[in-house]
């Protein structure tokens, strides 16, 4: 019983410490699901904002960096456009999110989420929308792109909306398991 | 006053986290340059106990089915009959693999759906997708147990269509909303709303023929183009279960 009791607990402690890295893994699984109740004219939130938002936090701006490309680097292998990545969006994220400091207000720190995500979304939708202009530009159809501005608008919209939610959740989640001593491990080992 | 020294442990490539790190890059790069396939098999596993139910795809076979029965007689005999007269080859068999959309992705910029088949189950690289209305897309990527599409909304598929009225030829491009556009390479080109689009016989991407859409919208001509807008038949946010065309053109 004792050693049943000493294991549970080892578990438990090996899921607290890696959360961080189990949820890392869980992005790109939700974002592949991209459950439809949550979403808004056809779009979704902008999920690695989540998740990429507490990490450069807490772990700062090279972290944010090295972990957005990282992000960028799986999203862009599950989604089949070979032409436009979303690498630079996520990396510039990463990098801004990490010279952001914890608000003192609870209150205001919560939606300020809310607003740096939607920031976030906003600069990685035009970034990945002017890749787009680009490529068409030779066939002068870019005009025909036009209309798909209504995508960033949408996911700027439910990222903002989400983030207060999410983004607390997870940096809490990050706070308590020590989201840096994680990082520090995975490097130890 | 000299002696201070470089420790040998403080170089960059002395440290063991920057070699972890760069590990780590290599294996995402590995993922990256897969296009992500184990990912897309974990995926898989991890949406098994969530697959549309089978009950579904009878229902949708059974209304399939009774809609298609009396026109494929009808076309079948024509089709032969014409194929005589012109003394075209006999088509090949129409074969196709039946497969639950395991993953949709039908909004924002990235617009493409992933099946329950991959290559074990003989799913080939550019084979056509249809579903109840007509066609969805084309096989972009194959893993062992998955496959994606490329949707025709997605930015990146470009395929040739043709007016079916006026027997124009013309290219379809995704557009990242719910219409992909047309764009007719000619100023005089007869186009009007309610015009049905197919694949193009010219194709030599797709089979000729598959319905696609119907003109949604003409615009006014730039610099000797014609372009419209294209309301799809086959609808890829509600569609369950699709059929892989193993057709060769």
């Amino acid at each position: 019983m004792g050693a049943n009791f000493e294991r549970k607990n080892l578990m438990n402690k090996f899921y607290k410490k890696n959360f961080p890295i189990i949820l890392f893994i869980f992005i790109p699984v939700i974002f592949l699901w991209h459950p439809n109740w949550l979403g808004f004219l056809g779009v979704q939130p902008y999920w690695p904002l989540f998740w990429l938002l507490p990490w450069a936090m807490i772990n700062g701006s090279i972290n944010g960096i090295i972990f957005g490309l990282f992000l960028g680097l799986i999203l862009d292998s599950l989604t089949l456009n070979s032409n436009f990545t979303q690498i630079p969006g996520l990396i510039l994220c990463g990098f801004l999110f990490g010279r952001i400091k914890f608000h003192s207000d609870i209150f205001v720190g919560h939606f300020r989420y809310g607003l740096i995500c939607s920031f976030g979304s906003c600069l990685c939708g035009f970034l990945y929308f002017l890749q787009i202009l680009f490529k068409n530009s030779a066939d002068s159809n870019f005009f025909l792109f036009i209309p798909s501005l209504q995508n960033i608008l949408a996911e700027v919209f439910l990222t903002g909306f989400f983030a207060p939610f999410f983004c607390s959740q997870i940096l809490r989640v990050f706070k308590l398991s020590g989201a840096k001593s994680t990082l520090k491990n995975v490097l130890k080992k | 006053m000299f002696d201070i020294r470089r420790i040998s442990n403080s170089r960059w490539w002395h440290k063991k986290k920057t070699w972890i790190l760069f590990g780590i890059f290599l294996f995402f790069v590995f993922i990256r340059i897969s296009k992500g396939s184990l990912y897309k098999d974990f995926y898989y596993f991890v949406s098994r106990p969530f697959w549309p139910g089978k009950f579904q795809k009878e229902v949708i076979l059974n209304s399939v089915d009774q809609e298609s029965f009396i026109k494929l007689n009808l076309l079948n005999r024509d089709n032969i009959r014409l194929r005589e007269i012109l003394n075209l080859q006999e088509s090949s068999n129409n074969d196709s693999i039946s497969a639950a959309v395991i993953s949709r992705k039908t909004g924002s910029w990235w617009r493409q759906i992933i099946l329950n088949k991959g290559s074990k189950d003989g799913v080939e690289i550019g084979s056509a997708v249809i579903g109840p209305g007509g066609l969805l897309g084309r096989i972009s990527n194959t893993s062992l147990f998955t496959s994606s599409v490329t949707l025709l909304t997605s930015p990146e598929s470009k395929v040739g269509v043709w007016v079916d009225r006026t027997q124009i030829n013309g290219l379809m491009v995704g557009l990242a909303d719910n219409y992909p556009g047309l764009i007719l390479y000619s100023k005089d080109a007869d186009i009007k709303v309610g015009d049905f689009v197919s694949s193009s016989p010219a194709s030599t991407l797709l089979p000729p023929n598959i319905p696609i859409g119907i003109v949604k919208s003409v615009s006014e001509e730039l610099e000797a183009k014609k372009t419209a807008k294209i309301s799809l038949l086959a609808k890829p946010h509600v569609i369950d279960w699709v059929q892989i065309l193993k057709e060769k053109i």
